[in-house]
């Protein structure tokens, strides 16, 4: 009975040390209306409930470049000393091979997510009003993505990121009248060298993460205005057939979930596949044979390669650039020609671009690599 | 030839064993941790008058039984078949050391089945007193079956002082108990048990998660809870029994682990670090997802995350028993026999090591033995005996082409280079990195320059993909440094 009694009161004066706890915070940081909000947010629960998870997933695996980042950063030392310090990173620091093993994978598992997210949004017509500025900066986030993506290639400075990067900044290069200039500013130079993998350098751990975070932040903040959307399926239902669950804690519980399952996967593609490094690069040495770009380029590099091949010359070059560039606008003013749910044919037509685009993706990236 | 040497290509003889058992291991120890779960299950429903359970728990002793009994036994023969032909001396040094031991085993194993089977059929049937005394009967059973195997797992990776004392001399069953109860029997046991506990409440989520929340909300949440909770004494608990396992090491097993700490290069034997640290993440992060999945939204669990879930513990199982049975390397029983057969008291000095492996081979016919032991300056018979003597010593963690290709591992190197790391494992030197985890290269200097022979041949189309690819030529190729030595 004592027992009992003395559990009683120590959970109830818990609670009340938990109470003031809440309310001294509480009086300083207005977390019941930040609660207020979390309440209010539900989820609907339909069978594409699967595809609200891979914004998140995207978001954990931001958060894991971030700290393997910083701790990349102890070690890291950008220019002539690059390729040593990576070196030394993976073969004599302890787990260093890990920290980068998980900084590369994730960098590859988050473009995956990014575009899974992308397509997910688009093939559920996410994007239409009033959610056309959350289409817009997940847009930019994407490309800033592959920006970090293509900024990071560069920093070890072995073999293949050398060539990879050379042969990444022929694309602007080829633009008329500014592409000289515009290389020449990304390179530091007339060509890739030690002095662009320092300006890599502070693209990649200063200027892209404050601008990413800066517009990562309004995309959440639009996601928290104006919630989840419904696929159109699910907005032919009668709204009292309709069900969902609160974001807190029922969807969040399983957003936890599938981040952890999500690193339990980047955990085993780190320790079945750790990253390794190349020969250190040499600007006089020939390409390596086959020498391509990281997957999420190789679709708009077999563009460039095939028109190249067709179309030999500058005209080539331009019309591959075109051609990507009017795809990416068409797919940027989606929210405008599709905006409502009585879009009628509109919306058919937004539904096979956003197939094509997909197919395309694919069948190029995979024709890109048979041709390797 | 190919029998009694198993060429397994791509995989390996040693894949074919660690896909079986790990599948095994994973039913296995399921049929542990559920005949636990089962009656316990049981006689909560009946103390707290919980009907609305009895039906759930008879589809789920029906799962148990159709798995444990059916898939587990299955994997369990195979691991037999797999064992006799992936390393038939080391399965024969454990027949011969502990056939009682598995008998007994045996007989707790019929007694599981008999009882699994009388627990799942006689449900509704006999009375609630009776049933739940089956129930113990499988559960106590089975619980015997792991607490003697144990011991010649353990056994395998530290057997005792006493035992390899006595090894060869005929009187090995003297020493029978403390090989039995080794230095790794009580942690490994503490381990698998925990194990079993943990798989117990995940596969049940298997179970519940096929009901419909629903229309049965309350029961899918109250049993999907109690379940649940079954994988907390893993969290808290193995942490501790891990490193209890890991202090009981032999120092040579505990340098094994360590070499993948600050590298894990190519050419560098960091594979058991690796698997071990994922064994770690994944044992940390599955009672985490069970929890959440089922601590305020019971009622949604569906069959793809008990399914996520389990797939979680087929890795994670994978992962810790790859360490385990790594850290024996270069042996199959720690200090006794080498991972291709070979006694390491009948090899460990030089003058040993330079006796003629083909003439003393139990894989090569008596009647052929001299004749293949002996120098002919035929070259196609040269490559035959070289091949014979890849196929004795090396073929037992190797393969051609796939898993640890020899092909690939020597694309680099020419004939010298190929000589020179076949006359390091001959040697032995104290410095050699290969030590830790490869055994002695055997054989008179004849039978070592027409394996050598081999290997340069064998490696042809991948050394010259290999130049290609480096831009040399043949007479430019040079053999690679040695991997340093990992301290």
């Amino acid at each position: 009975m004592w027992r009992g009694s003395m559990a009683k009161s120590s959970s109830a004066g818990l609670s009340a040390l938990g109470a003031r706890v809440w309310n001294w915070c509480d009086e300083r940081l207005a977390l019941s209306s930040i609660w207020a909000i979390a309440e209010k947010k539900t989820v609907p629960l339909h069978r594409h409930t699967f595809w609200y998870f891979w914004g998140g997933i995207s978001l954990l695996l931001f958060i894991v470049q971030a700290i393997t980042g910083v701790l990349l950063l102890i070690y890291y030392r950008p220019g002539p000393e690059a390729y040593d310090s990576v070196r030394s990173i993976t073969y004599d620091i302890q787990f260093g091979w890990f920290v980068r093993s998980l900084h590369s994978w994730a960098a590859n598992l988050m473009v995956f997510a990014v575009f899974v997210h992308m397509f997910s949004v688009a093939f559920m017509k996410a994007y239409r009003r009033p959610r056309e500025f959350g289409w817009w900066t997940g847009l930019a986030l994407m490309g800033l993505v592959l920006v970090f993506g293509f900024s990071g290639y560069l920093l070890p400075w072995d073999e293949l990121s050398y060539f990879a990067t050379a042969v990444g900044l022929e694309i602007p290069r080829s633009l008329p009248g500014v592409g000289a200039l515009i290389a020449n500013i990304v390179q530091g130079g007339p060509e890739v060298s030690t002095v662009t993998v320092q300006r890599f350098f502070a693209l990649h751990v200063f200027v892209l993460p404050l601008v990413f975070m800066g517009i990562l932040g309004v995309h959440l903040a639009l996601i928290m205005r104006h919630g989840s959307a419904v696929p159109p399926s699910e907005e032919a239902r009668p709204e009292r057939e309709r069900r969902s669950i609160p974001f807190f804690p029922n969807f969040a519980t399983q957003d936890l979930v599938m981040w952890l399952i999500c690193f339990n996967v980047l955990c085993v593609m780190a320790f079945v596949f750790p990253w390794q490094l190349g020969k250190p690069a040499d600007p006089l040495a020939s390409a390596p044979e086959g020498i391509h770009p990281e997957w999420y380029f190789m679709s708009q590099f077999q563009v460039l390669k095939v028109l190249g091949e067709w179309i030999p010359g500058y005209l080539g070059e331009i019309l591959g650039i075109g051609l990507f560039t009017l795809g990416g606008v068409l797919w940027g003013l989606l929210p405008l020609y599709d905006n409502t749910s009585q879009s009628g044919v509109r919306a058919r037509h937004a539904t096979w671009l956003a197939l094509i685009a997909l197919i395309g993706l694919l069948a190029l990236t995979i024709w890109g690599y048979a041709g390797l | 030839m190919n029998y009694p040497v198993w060429d397994v290509p791509v995989l390996g003889g040693a894949w074919v064993i660690a896909i079986i058992a790990i599948i095994h291991v994973l039913i296995s120890h399921f049929a542990v941790g559920g005949g636990l779960f089962l009656p316990m299950a049981e006689r909560r429903a009946l103390a707290q008058g919980r009907a609305e359970w009895m039906p759930l728990l008879k589809r789920h002793s029906r799962f148990f039984l159709v798995l444990t009994a059916a898939a587990g036994t299955v994997t369990g023969v195979g691991i037999w078949f797999s064992i006799g032909l992936g390393s038939p001396a080391g399965t024969s040094a454990l027949i011969h050391n502990f056939v009682f031991v598995w008998a007994i085993e045996w007989v707790f194993f019929l007694v599981e089945i008999t009882a699994a089977a009388v627990y799942y059929y006689t449900w509704d049937r006999v009375s609630d007193k009776l049933h739940l005394a089956v129930g113990w009967v499988y559960a106590v059973s089975s619980l015997w079956t792991l607490i003697i195997i144990n011991g010649i797992l353990a056994f395998m990776l530290t057997p005792a002082g006493a035992w390899l004392d006595a090894a060869g001399t005929g009187d090995e069953v003297r020493t029978l108990w403390p090989a039995f109860f080794n230095a790794e029997y009580w942690p490994s046991l503490i381990a698998r048990a925990l194990v079993a506990i943990s798989l117990a409440g995940t596969y049940a989520l298997v179970t519940v998660s096929l009901l419909d929340g629903a229309k049965h909300g309350d029961l899918k949440e109250s049993f999907a809870r109690w379940s649940s909770r079954w994988v907390l004494p893993g969290f808290v608990l193995m942490p501790i029994a891990m490193g209890w396992f890991v202090a009981a090491l032999p120092e040579g097993a505990r340098e094994i682990l360590a070499l993948g700490v600050g590298s894990a290069g190519v050419g560098a034997f960091t594979q058991v670090t690796r698997a071990a640290l994922y064994a770690a993440v994944g044992s940390a992060t599955i009672a985490p997802i069970v929890l959440l999945l089922v601590w305020r939204d019971a009622r949604h669990l569906r069959l793809s995350h008990a399914l996520a879930v389990i797939g979680l513990a087929l890795l994670t199982t994978g992962a810790s028993e790859m360490a385990r049975e790594m850290l024996r390397k270069p042996y199959v029983v720690r200090g006794y026999m080498y991972s291709n057969g070979l006694l390491e008291a009948a090899v460990d000095t030089p003058e040993e090591r330079m006796a003629s492996y083909l003439a003393n081979s139990p894989w090569v016919r008596p009647a052929e033995a001299q004749a293949w032991a002996s120098p002919v300056s035929s070259e196609s018979y040269q490559l035959d005996r070289g091949e014979l003597m890849y196929r004795g010593q090396c073929m037992a963690c190797h393969t051609r082409d796939g898993y640890r290709s020899t092909r690939r591992l020597l694309a680099s190197r020419d004939r010298d280079g190929i000589q020179s790391i076949l006359t390091m494992l001959h040697e032995r030197p104290e410095d050699s990195p290969y030590n830790r985890y490869m055994p002695p290269l055997v054989g008179t200097a004849d039978e070592i320059a027409a394996l050598g022979d081999y290997l340069f041949e064998d490696t042809t189309v991948a050394r010259r993909a290999y130049l290609k690819k480096e831009g040399l030529t043949e007479d430019e190729s040079v053999a690679p440094a040695e991997p340093e030595a990992q301290d």
